[in-house]
């Protein structure tokens, strides 16, 4: 019966332990991606992003990703990588006012995506 | 992965309903929360391994938290009677000295034919061979044969008539009539079809009759010779 207590507990605090690690790496990273976006989104608004400052950005992203794929379906970043990468092709076009509503798309992902993690009613059903 | 966690809770928990509300046919040898393990484990494995969409974390989490359910249910069944009686459920005698208890047949979603099924599979053909049976709450069955059980089973009995209803094949093998039977009964004191349980005969001509609600009867009818 120890054994059985000892197990309860254990398993209990890993997946404890777990979910807090997930909700806080998951909202620290996007809450850092989003930083980085607003700087790209204020320099295209005007009108001085360049490509290499996408580029930038992109790379920021790609290191994120790399340990953002144990928590998130792959799904949701590839989403992110989509938008991104159109984004990046405007800016490499010089156009700013469609590469615009890209960024804020990414921007609106960033608060989006962790609350899809979140413990609520909603998410639970 | 807390949402993980609470999401497999839930249909732990759901299916564990469903299977005790089920009764103990869906059971087979398990404990209820122990079939309801082994149904929904291999599918977080599998999901997991299948997509490379889907985490490995999930399925992991997942699983972790159905140990951690299985390990609560354990502590629950050691510790707390009354919550191994809701979770697990209780043995149900099915048939006494008396005869078969259809009550308890039917709070458990089985009937005479499955009962019939489950002494056979153990090893005993006649109903008046045992003392006792019972469903345990891992839905096998537990039989207490009479002391002389073996001299009572020499001849397979085949049911003739179940909840009032004559079983057409087992009654052309008796080279006998409907209304050879409905005399037999009416000799036994039972004048309605409907208010049969159940009636066995066996090669022999040994009659086992139980009407619902009362003892069951045997008779030896005289026939010529052995049928079967």
């Amino acid at each position: 019966m120890v054994k059985t207590i000892i197990s309860i507990i254990v398993t209990f605090l890993l997946i404890v332990g777990l979910t807090v690690f997930e909700l806080i790496y998951v909202n620290l990273s996007f809450e850092d991606f989003r930083a980085v976006l607003c700087g790209l989104y204020e320099k295209t608004e005007n009108s001085n992003a360049t490509h290499e400052d996408g580029l930038t950005v992109q790379k920021f992203w790609e290191d994120k990703k790399k340990y953002l794929h144990v928590w998130l379906p792959h799904t949701s970043i590839e989403g992110v990588d989509v938008h991104l990468s159109e984004a990046l092709g405007y800016l490499y076009e010089g156009r700013y006012t469609d590469a615009l509503p890209k960024i804020e798309v990414l921007i609106d992902m960033t608060e989006n995506i962790p609350h899809v993690f979140e413990l609520d009613w909603g998410n639970i059903f | 992965m807390g949402l993980i966690f609470i999401r497999t809770s839930i249909i732990f928990i759901t299916l564990l309903i469903i299977m005790r509300l089920m009764g103990k046919r869906q059971i087979g040898e398990m404990q209820p929360y122990e079939f309801v393990i082994t149904l929904i484990i291999a599918e977080l494995a599998c999901i997991p391994m299948g997509d490379p969409a889907i985490p490995l974390t999930y399925g992991i989490v997942a699983i972790l938290s159905i140990y951690f359910l299985h390990q609560v249910v354990c502590l629950i069944d050691l510790k707390w009677p009354k919550g191994k009686k809701l979770i697990s459920g209780t043995p149900a005698v099915v048939l006494n000295k008396n005869g078969i208890d259809d009550y308890q047949l039917k709070k458990n979603n089985l009937n005479v034919t499955d009962l019939i099924e489950s002494l056979r599979v153990a090893g005993y053909f006649s109903l008046d061979a045992v003392d006792y049976a019972l469903y345990e709450s891992n839905g096998s069955l537990s039989v207490l044969p009479k002391t002389d059980y073996e001299e009572t089973q020499n001849s397979l009995p085949l049911v003739l008539v179940s909840e009032g209803q004559f079983d057409a094949n087992n009654l052309t093998k008796t080279q006998k009539t409907k209304e050879y039977f409905l005399n037999v009964f009416k000799e036994q004191g039972c004048d309605e079809l409907k208010n049969i349980l159940l009636c066995t005969i066996d090669g022999n001509g040994k009659l086992y009759i139980q009407n619902k609600g009362k003892r069951y009867q045997t008779l030896r009818l005289k026939w010529e010779e052995k049928l079967w």
